[in-house]
């Protein structure tokens, strides 16, 4: 039982985020690691926050509550900050360093808080933080979404996520449609590059 | 085209599936024949899978209008011979259980299957109800998956029990399990579906007083054999070790929790479990004797404590001395459990120092702070359009009788026009007799799904008791909150061959109103002149404010306007116009007020309440 994992995964509607973790469960089952998903749908519609989670290694429960997840995929830096509460002590943090704002904030009645704050708390809280601008690698890639994929790339490549880069990118062209390989598997060869840029990897 | 793979014939092949799948895949290896539902979340996937996949040479499926008749055809279908499969979320339960009580006296002999969504915690519903109630109360058997699976394997066998006991057999989830993703053996996939023939016989089939008393007792004899199946059912598991006198009664995905928490307390060999799959009837006597064996025994449901009376009342009848344990303050009947929950139960009640470790309550409140994202009409729904001319017009002089869709969310500022609402439908009756009663002006909102639904009734029943109301029907030719699922309102050509479109303006006319007016809902000239002119009369008056959902029209119909908004002048309209229009494509910075052209739909409603301020300009980057 020591390979057991528990994600949490956040996002906000419409960004892709549970087609990335329905991936990462889906390499998790090829790669023969028991696995449990679970998402909330519903009144969760475009521009709504969106989670859900990933467990490995023989979990049965699909949910997550506060202070269990030992890392957090946040693929928008608000959504990281307020799935702060999951995390468990010395959990670690993937994140997208790219903002989404929220109504409130493009109407003027909210602040969204700077990404020096965001990164400041999320050190706070976490053993390890990553922050990687997902959503622009993404687009440099071909798709704004395929930054999702780089994000898991790089849990891979952390050695975060309990399988490799290689078998994501088998993933990728066993489960998503043949017009989306391209950028995802650009995305995911973008991640070491990306990782060494923030000065993640040497 | 490829075959999809839930029609995979691989045997023994492991596939990833949502639970509602994993449901889908259970009825196809059982070789269901007929299935029907009204859309209602966590339910929906089941009947959109069925949907998606195309398997039409298995079996018929149809959205139907609503749960009873949706009941009320599949019941049909398995009193004919076919395995059956009726699913809806837990309050569409209230409106088909009608049929549901009385085919559970006669039997089906084909098998019907009734898939109860429940939703604890609401994620997306008004309520908790906990269907588990109606096993009881309508003598169904019902069956509880705890895993993706277990909703496989439980619909598989949920079936195998329909058919061979002619009895309705109720499969409960609830959203965690619907909407979980876990790996699922596939089993055998048959050719065909199997039927049986139909026997008249009114005698059992009709049930007029005489018959009804003696199928009363029928269904009890049916219970007393599926209680001894329930026995020795594989669903019913138990297990044991050496010389331990605790154990853990648990059902449903009360299961799930209880094994991780058991897992974290690091206690799982010292501790018994009896896991019930079948919910109803109980296996009294392996509950007898698993309470008989162990001195100390705690329940584990989530909801009502319906499990936990009937184990209290069976332990006081065979007079047994167990300690039994069940909710409390840490675990209540209120809201969804977790495995922190259920991990802090079980070391309360058996005294262990562990607890898990409460939540950072500085951080807690720091989250909260953060800027929201609540749900919120979308740019250019019409709803928004309707809702901004209603406030013009009625402001706080009326009262709002709202109803169930995307639509609810007109309560929210600055539209603010829901003040109440009772269930789908609701908004013509409750409204009517809200007006009636205290001389109010009413104006009630219902969509186009939810007048088909049971907004008809309520509106013949206005019209026939002389009611005074002014309803809008918020025509966007879809069920749109669900997943844009097909009702009679939609086109035909969004309908195709198998469905035949109904005219909504036509239908309210046939009921007897003589007040209709059919408007653009993007027309704010339009929607004001109508609501000016009939606010002040008496009556039933009819609204149908008519435009497609705007994520439907992108998508299914492929409609999306060329032109996008701009703002040209920043004034006190502009101002006004973000105010009380509040379109989610606006965008502030600083005093200055802009469209955000990437999620701007163009339906140049802003144009209207402010037309000094905005201009249509072309769309950037084209057609997506």
């Amino acid at each position: 039982m020591n390979n057991r994992l528990r994600i949490y995964c956040t996002g906000v509607g419409g960004q892709g985020t549970l087609t990335a973790t329905n991936l990462l469960a889906k390499t998790a089952l090829m790669n023969g690691i028991p696995v449990v998903a679970g998402e909330v749908h519903g009144m969760a519609q475009r521009g709504g926050v969106v989670e859900s989670v990933v467990l490995l290694g023989g979990w049965k429960a699909p949910k997550l509550a506060f202070g269990e997840a030992d890392c957090m995929l946040a693929f928008e830096p608000l959504e990281a900050l307020r799935g702060l509460p999951y995390l468990a002590k010395g959990g670690t943090i993937v994140a997208s360093s790219d903002p989404l704002p929220p109504l409130s904030v493009s109407l003027g009645a909210k602040a969204y808080p700077s990404m020096q704050e965001i990164s400041q708390t999320l050190n706070k809280y976490a053993d390890k933080v990553y922050l990687l601008p997902i959503r622009t690698l993404g687009k440099e890639n071909g798709s704004i979404q395929s930054g999702n994929t780089l994000l898991l790339a790089a849990a891979c490549l952390l050695n975060i996520l309990p399988f490799t880069v290689e078998s994501l990118e088998k993933a990728i062209q066993t489960f998503l449609p043949e017009k989306l390989h391209a950028s995802n598997l650009a995305s995911i060869a973008r991640a070491k590059t990306a990782l060494k840029e923030q000065g993640f990897l040497s | 085209m490829s075959k999809h793979p839930l029609l995979s014939e691989t045997e023994g092949e492991q596939q990833l599936l949502l639970g509602n799948e994993a449901i889908v895949r259970g009825a196809l290896e059982a070789g269901v024949g007929m299935i029907t539902c009204y859309p209602g979340t966590p339910s929906s996937e089941v009947v959109d899978t069925f949907r998606r996949i195309k398997a039409f040479d298995r079996y018929h499926m149809e959205y139907s209008i609503n749960e009873k008749v949706a009941m009320e055809v599949a019941c049909g279908a398995a009193l004919s011979g076919s395995k059956s499969l009726v699913c809806m979320k837990h309050v569409g339960l209230n409106v088909a259980a009608d049929p549901l009580f009385t085919t559970a006296y006669t039997g089906l002999p084909g098998g019907l299957v009734v898939l109860s969504a429940d939703d604890p915690g609401c994620h997306s519903s008004q309520n908790e109800q906990d269907n588990r109630a109606y096993a009881r109360m309508a003598h169904l058997l019902c069956l509880e998956p705890s895993s993706a699976e277990e909703a496989c394997a439980m619909t598989k066998e949920a079936f195998f029990l329909a058919r061979s006991l002619e009895q309705p057999v109720l499969l409960r989830t609830t959203t965690r399990i619907s909407h979980m993703r876990g790996a699922v053996t596939l089993g055998q996939l048959p050719k065909a579906p199997t039927t049986v023939s139909f026997t008249k016989n009114p005698m059992r089939f009709v049930p007029l007083p005489a018959v009804a008393r003696k199928r009363h007792q029928a269904v009890l004899d049916v219970l007393a054999k599926a209680r001894i199946i329930a026995e020795h059912s594989v669903f019913t598991l138990e297990t044991l070790h050496e010389n331990v006198k605790i154990g853990i009664i648990a059902s449903g995905v009360a299961r799930a929790y209880m094994a991780d928490a058991l897992e974290q307390l690091g206690i799982a060999d010292r501790v018994d479990c009896l896991e019930l799959g079948i919910t109803w009837p109980l296996p009294t006597e392996r509950i007898i004797r698993f309470l008989s064996q162990h001195v100390a025994v705690l329940i584990l449901e989530e909801g009502d404590a319906l499990l936990e009376r009937d184990i209290k009342a069976l332990a006081k009848e065979h007079g047994l001395s167990t300690l039994l344990s069940g909710k409390n303050a840490t675990l209540t009947e209120v809201l969804e459990y977790a495995t922190p929950l259920v991990q802090t139960r079980i070391a309360e009640w058996l005294d262990l120092p562990q607890r898990p470790s409460a939540p950072d309550q500085a951080l807690l409140s720091a989250t909260q702070e953060l800027p929201n994202r609540p749900p919120n009409l979308c740019p250019g729904c019409s709803h928004r359009a309707v809702y901004y001319a209603a406030r013009k017009i009625f402001g706080d002089e009326v009262v709002y009788s709202s109803d169930i869709g995307c639509y609810t969310l007109g309560m929210l500022p600055p539209m603010r026009c829901a003040d109440f609402l009772f269930c789908m439908g609701s908004s013509i009756s409750g409204g009517s007799g809200f007006a009636k009663a205290s001389g109010s002006k009413v104006v009630s909102f219902i969509g186009d799904s939810t007048f088909f639904h049971s907004g008809m009734t309520g509106l013949a029943n206005a019209v026939f008791n002389k009611h005074s109301l002014l309803l809008v029907i918020l025509d966007n030719g879809t069920t749109a909150m669900t997943g844009h699922q097909p009702n009679p309102g939609m086109v035909q050509e969004s309908l195709g061959e198998a469905c035949q479109h109904l005219d909504i303006e036509a239908i309210v006319k046939a009921l007897g109103v003589t007040n209709v007016r059919t408007v653009n809902a993007y027309n704010l000239a339009a929607l004001t002149k109508t609501f000016t002119e009939l606010k002040d009369m008496d009556g039933v008056r009819v609204v149908i404010a008519k435009q497609p959902c705007v994520l439907y029209a992108r998508r299914a119909l492929g409609k999306r306007p060329p032109n996008v908004a701009r703002v040209i002048a920043q004034n006190e309209d502009t101002q006004r116009c973000l105010a009380e229009f509040a379109c989610p494509a606006f965008i502030k910075n600083g005093d200055e007020i802009a469209v955000d052209e990437s999620l701007c739909s163009g339906c140049m409603v802003c144009l209207q309440v402010a037309p000094k301020s905005f201009k249509a300009v072309k769309r950037q980057g084209g057609q997506q």
